[in-house]
């Protein structure tokens, strides 16, 4: 990564040399990247979300304690052993019906990072509750990366980074009545408004690296003057306007408010901190048709940003869940979801075993340029704590207890990895987050429906 | 029975029978005896038999619980139940309770206060943004190419709920704001012109038929480009020079005879360029000799003598190369269209040419205070040096950003009383619903002379409205979703199974039931003909696919159906391939997909845990129809399947990209069923007939989501009235789709508004927001 404060020197860079420069070369920029005088390496967060859980059989190890033998799914893993908590018996009660029926996919995504159950659309919100006060439609919870985002965020040019790659189904329910908007995001900033992920790479590519590079100084100056005047003028129209709106159209414009503050915030932030960073990879053109291929360019994408320090917080929505997205490349060419409901047949056992290994040897394959790249005596990787999991477990028979989750990255020294720990049945995943958030130096009492921080987690 | 439960309602709605009913009937003669004496005997409280115990249901207060009534009323009406083996009462006596429960609750109804309810405020979604700046500025802009997804709800992603906003959205709206800005004005200098040059040795192009290529190319600015194309070549003496065309998208945007010199050798290289201007975006740019149809030819013999250099070989585009930009040597329209005057001129031009773009951008007239605003930043570009044009496209993505141009929020009294909109509201309501996009100046004029929600006036501008070509966004958007024809941009038939699927084939689906809606559009067919119509478009490669001879070519034409084998949407290649696997067909989904968006009764989801239909081992070790009967044995599956399966059947004779066949693997293809009403059928086209039967079902359930549409919600019990009226009317008007569409528009909750109380302490809230 070259680090200049001329932004020409950077684009000359980018067409001059065509070939990448490998990542490993980014450690010797260490220095340069932190904002303060003194180092502190800071310690970074993602959520990984695969669909439709896993074949649990092909998980959960039979013994407790040092991870030794893996499982056939966790095979790519062998040489992440020391680095990896496996955890057992996490459950995410808010995926579970309790009376709203049908709709597991939707709760188990939707609630996955905040540990509610999210609201099933009512029918009749149109017309308000008994009191004629607005009812929202749409209502999860705020999620545990956004809790540290909102404490840490200021801290980096983004507060949080949501990453895609499944696009959304067109059209017709996308699960029993739920609103899309819980199969499709990951994080919410609120419980009314959920963060989309960026699914096209191009895209995440220049929302991360710029796509002004052929701006000259002064132009770039006088853009990002225009930018604010432009916020702060909406800013004042949309105070003006609040005053004549009711609850429920003001709820919509907050939204508004709130996300053009928080761009405003961002703007400010880049005028401080206004780094050329070249990612040492060439913009991709677009979104690949395979899995992998799109895998590898969102990962590495994350990589650079923990490795610059662009953000530390990250949710990556690696499929919509209830995807029946096919798996051609590895002789899987029915559909993910319709497999699932394998009723015990072992020919369909056998393909989701599959695809589940598939999704787990491209994680691998990032794990390693994450724990390639030193920083200090450590790795990124060590200075990362990286959940790998779904909000189901069986995706035969729907179930939201003992939750395939494990834990890549040791958060700096704060967790004690390299076991796999089984906790008493039902132990809220909600737990697991509220450690979490204490290695990020984000100190709650309470989260979701957590019932206390996880034991024996921690160095 | 579904026949029965419309002429009911028909009925009621005429409010006649409803009369005898009530005269005659009471609780405890005509619901009470059936359900002791019949339904009570599995559904208890202690077998409670699919879930459900009717002891509650005993007395006539359990009517308020109207959601699982109705749901008793489905499985009666349609004849589940009392399922087989139990003693049967006598039809007259299960009609009798429908007809009883169901006037009751035409009764509880018409005591329901009219509310036309609440439509929260909606942001503009992808394909409203697109067409808003379309219709705007004449500026190409492809939101869904840029934005993130807008999730949808109801089915429908213009929900104003579900229509959430996130900084990513905002950063997008902000660099979208300069995009399209400076596109329309085209004030900014031109950077540098670079040529990029795609080779077909490199592979950078695609060669689609003989003398044919295409490549994909992204272009960061709308411009004039200059193409050239070089041609190899050793071709065959011909009397006329051949002509080079040049396709963008698919459109021919330019054609010019080669200019070869007039002592020309036969063959070699050759070269032609066209200057055209091209939309900022990814394009597929196509270049060959018009008139080209023949196919590429498979690749090389493979070895052998090094090929004749003199052997006669056609015209191939060798490369293709892309130089530019270039400024538009003629004033665009889109620039026009916002400089009405030169603003150089001075200020009173300058407020001329910002009070219409506000006008237009807020789709109102614009205050005093809001045109300053916009002037403002005229201004502020002026002070930095900038020219009076850079001035006006500052002033314009400022608005292109502001949340008036971003949302549609409609004015209101303070006092949450239930009132009529605006007519600048119902302008919008109005566009949006029939073009998803913006008002036109004759919407908006109107609108300001207060005439545009006079009845006669609001009829002349549906009709005319839809004849507009902008109506497209109905079959776009409406019928997109409706018929999940979207989706067909995200399922995967596998190759291996399907290998004549392609994306030409996907796109002529998609044309085809384009074409089909919008002919039942702009006709004003009978809905009817969505189920079952004597025609259908088709070019070619369609015809091929369905087995319909004689047509040629790649357009689109109107074509009589003749055989049977074909009619309306459920024999459609889109409706067929989206409700089926990659690999196969599934009776359950495509049961699924006719009970959710024909007949409007969606199935509830499967409980967990059931034993479900191996459909996997379908057409290899046991016939669908053994599979599907050991599967309906059980009698919890059977309380939906019995019904969903039988109409998955009744179209088994496409496979899963919409081919007709008569065996699925080794056996034969059995599309014969028997509905629970004991109605059957023997051939797709019986099934269809039989639908046909309850076209009432089938309007009220295309009103409803027609409705949850235009409305930009989820519809609720009060709306009911308001849906049995549109339905009412509709059949009056012998089913036409355009009375449908004309209805929703007259109704009340399109017109008009429930109110929120606007209180001062929430006037206050804003500043606590702002301050934090």
């Amino acid at each position: 990564m070259t680090i200049t404060n001329k932004a020409l020197a950077r684009r000359t860079f980018l067409r001059g040399v065509g070939t990448a420069i490998g990542l490993p070369f980014l450690d010797a920029m260490v220095p340069a990247l932190s904002y303060g005088k003194t180092v502190e390496t800071p310690v970074r967060m993602a959520f990984v979300y695969v669909p439709i859980g896993a074949i649990m059989d092909h998980w959960n190890p039979s013994y407790t304690g040092n991870l030794a033998e893996l499982p056939r799914i966790l095979k790519p893993m062998e040489p992440f052993k020391k680095d990896m908590l496996l955890l057992g018996n996490l459950t995410h009660n808010g995926g579970r019906a309790l009376l709203d029926g049908g709709g597991d996919h939707a709760r188990a995504t939707g609630g996955y990072l905040s540990g509610v159950q999210p609201k099933k659309i009512a029918e009749d919100s149109s017309y308000g509750d008994r009191n004629g006060h607005s009812v929202a439609a749409i209502k999860a919870g705020i999620t545990a990366d956004q809790i540290v985002a909102n404490e840490i965020g200021g801290k980096t040019r983004f507060a949080s980074l949501e990453v895609g790659m499944e696009d959304a189904q067109q059209a017709g329910n996308c699960d029993s009545g739920y609103s899309c908007s819980y199969t499709n995001n990951l994080a919410w900033k609120s419980e009314s408004q959920p963060l989309p992920p960026t699914l096209d790479p191009r895209a995440l590519f220049e929302r991360l690296f710029g796509d002004d590079g052929d701006l000259s100084p002064q132009a770039r100056e006088r853009r990002n003057l225009y930018r604010r005047s432009i916020l702060d003028y909406v800013t004042e129209d949309s105070k003006k306007l609040e005053t004549r709106l009711g609850p429920s159209d003001r709820s919509k414009l907050d939204q508004y408010m709130t996300s053009v503050r928080e761009v405003e915030i961002r703007i400010q932030q880049n005028e401080k901190d206004n780094r050329q960073i070249d990612p040492g990879m060439e913009k991709p053109g677009g979104t690949p048709g395979d899995f992998a291929e799109h895998f590898k360019l969102q990962s590495d994408m994350i990589t650079i940003a923990f490795q610059a320090d662009l953000t530390r917080t990250v949710t990556f929505l690696v499929g919509r869940e209830g995807s029946n997205r096919p798996y051609r490349e590895i002789g899987v060419p029915e559909g993910h979801h319709n497999l699932t409901h394998h009723r015990n047949n072992p020919e369909m056992i056998e393909k989701v075993a599959q695809i589940n290994c598939y999704h787990m040897r491209t994680f691998a394959a990032w794990m390693e340029k994450m724990k390639a790249h030193q920083e200090g005596d450590r790795t990124l990787l060590d200075n990362s704590m990286i959940v790998y999991g779904s909000g189901i477990a069986d995706g035969n028979r729907h179930t939201h207890e003992d939750l395939p989750t494990m834990v890549l990255g040791s958060g700096g020294g704060f967790l004690k990895s390299g076991r796999r720990l089984v906790y008493r049945r039902e132990t809220p995943i909600c737990n697991l987050y509220l450690t979490m958030m204490e290695g990020m130096g984000v100190h709650k009492e309470h989260f979701g429906d957590a019932t206390g921080h996880l034991q024996g987690l921690t160095a | 029975m579904y026949l029965l439960r419309s002429l009911v309602r028909l009925a009621f709605a005429a409010s006649t029978v409803a009369t005898v009913f009530a005269a005659q009937a009471t609780f405890d003669t005509a619901v009470k005896p059936i359900l002791a004496n019949t339904c009570a005997g599995c559904h208890n409280d202690r077998l409670a038999s699919g879930g459900l115990n009717l002891k509650p249901f005993q007395a006539p207060d359990s009517l308020t619980n109207r959601d699982q009534w109705e749901d008793i009323l489905t499985k009666l009406r349609g004849g589940e139940m009392p399922p087989k083996g139990i003693p049967r009462p006598p039809q007259a006596d299960i009609d009798n309770l429908i007809g009883y429960v169901q006037g009751e609750f035409e009764k509880a109804d018409r005591a329901i206060k009219p509310d036309p309810g609440r439509v929260v405020a909606r942001r503009l979604n992808r394909n409203e943004y697109t067409n808003t700046i379309r219709d705007l500025l004449g500026v190409t802009f492809r939101a869904d190419k840029d934005f993130p997804t807008d999730d949808s709800s109801y089915g429908f992603d213009n929900i104003g709920e579900a229509l959430t906003v996130s900084p990513i959205l905002i950063e997008k709206y902000l660099s979208a704001a300069e995009k399209i800005a400076s596109a329309a004005i085209g004030a900014d200098p031109m950077p540098k012109p670079l040529t990029w040059e795609g080779r077909r040795s490199d592979r950078a192009i695609r060669r689609v038929k003989l003398s044919t290529s295409e490549t994909t190319h992204r272009l960061d600015l709308g411009a004039e480009y200059i193409i050239r194309v070089v041609f190899t070549g050793n071709p065959a003496k011909t009397d006329a020079a051949p002509t080079m065309g040049l396709w963008v998208d698919g459109n021919l945007l330019a054609s010019k005879p080669f200019t070869l010199p007039a002592a020309a050798p036969a063959g070699g290289e050759h070269t032609e360029e066209v200057r055209i201007y091209v939309e900022a975006g990814d394009h597929v740019f196509r270049a060959g000799l018009i008139g080209d149809n023949a196919p590429v030819p498979p690749p090389g013999g493979g070895g052998g003598a090094p090929p004749d250099p003199k052997a006669i070989k056609p015209w191939v585009p060798d490369s293709i190369s892309i130089d530019g930009p270039y400024a538009a040597k003629v004033e665009r329209a889109s620039r026009k269209r916002v400089l009405i005057c030169d603003p150089n001129s001075g200020s009173a031009c300058v407020d001329r040419i910002l009070t219409q773009l506000a006008r237009r951008a807020f789709r109102r007239s614009p205050t005093k205070t809001e045109v300053a605003g916009l002037t403002h930043f005229y201004q502020m570009a002026r002070q930095h040096g900038q020219n009076a044009d850079q001035g006006i496209q500052l002033a314009l993505q400022a608005a292109l950003v502001s949340p008036e141009f971003l949302f549609r929020m409609e004015r209101e009294p303070t006092n949450g009383s239930i009132h009529r909109i605006t007519d600048f509201d119902l302008a919008s309501r109005l566009s949006y619903f029939l073009w998803s996009s913006m008002p036109d100046d004759r919407l908006l004029t109107l609108a300001e002379s207060g005439k545009l929600h006079a009845p006669d006036t609001l009829d002349a501008e549906v009709t005319r409205m839809l004849a507009d070509t902008k109506s497209s966004a109905l079959a776009e958007n409406f019928a997109g979703q409706w018929l999940e024809m979207r989706n067909l941009d995200v399922v995967h038939p596998d190759p291996v199974k399907f290998p004549k699927y392609s994306p030409d084939l996907r796109d002529a689906f998609k044309t085809e039931t384009r074409l089909f809606f919008e002919y039942v559009l702009r006709e004003n067919r009978p809905i009817g003909d969505f189920i079952d119509a004597r025609y259908t478009f088709a070019n070619e490669l369609l015809a091929q696919h369905y087995g319909i001879p004689d047509v040629k070519g790649s357009d689109f034409r109107k074509v009589e159906l003749t055989g049977d084998q074909r009619g309306g949407i459920l024999s459609q290649g889109t409706v067929l391939t989206v409700s089926s696997y990659p690999t196969r067909t599934s009776v359950v989904l495509r049961g699924k997909y006719v009970l959710e968006n024909i007949l409007g009764t969606p199935p509830p989801p499967p409980p967990p845990d059931v034993p479900a239909l191996d459909e996997a081992a379908v057409g290899t070790s046991a016939s669908l129809r053994q599979q599907m009967e050991a599967h309906r044995a059980s009698p919890i599956c059977a309380s939906c399947h019995s019904k969903m399966d039988v109409l998955g059947f009744g179209l088994e004779n496409y496979d899963a990209i919409g081919a007709w066949r008569t065996a699925d693997g080794k056996f034969p293809v059995d599309a014969t069923g028997t509905l629970p009403n004991g109605k059957s059928f023997a051939t797709p086209a019986e099934f269809r007939r039989l639908l046909l039967a309850n076209l009432p079902e089938f309007e009220h359930c295309l009103t409803q989501k027609m409705l949850t549409y235009a409305l930009g919600r989820g519809l609720g019990p009060q709306d009911r009235v308001t849906v049995s009226e549109i339905d009412h009317k509709v059949i009056q008007s012998d089913y036409r789709f355009q009375a449908l569409i004309r209805e929703v528009v007259r109704s009340m909750p399109f017109q008009m508004q429930h109110g929120e109380i606007i209180s001062k302490s929430d006037q206050t809230r804003p500043k606590e927001v702002a301050s934090k």
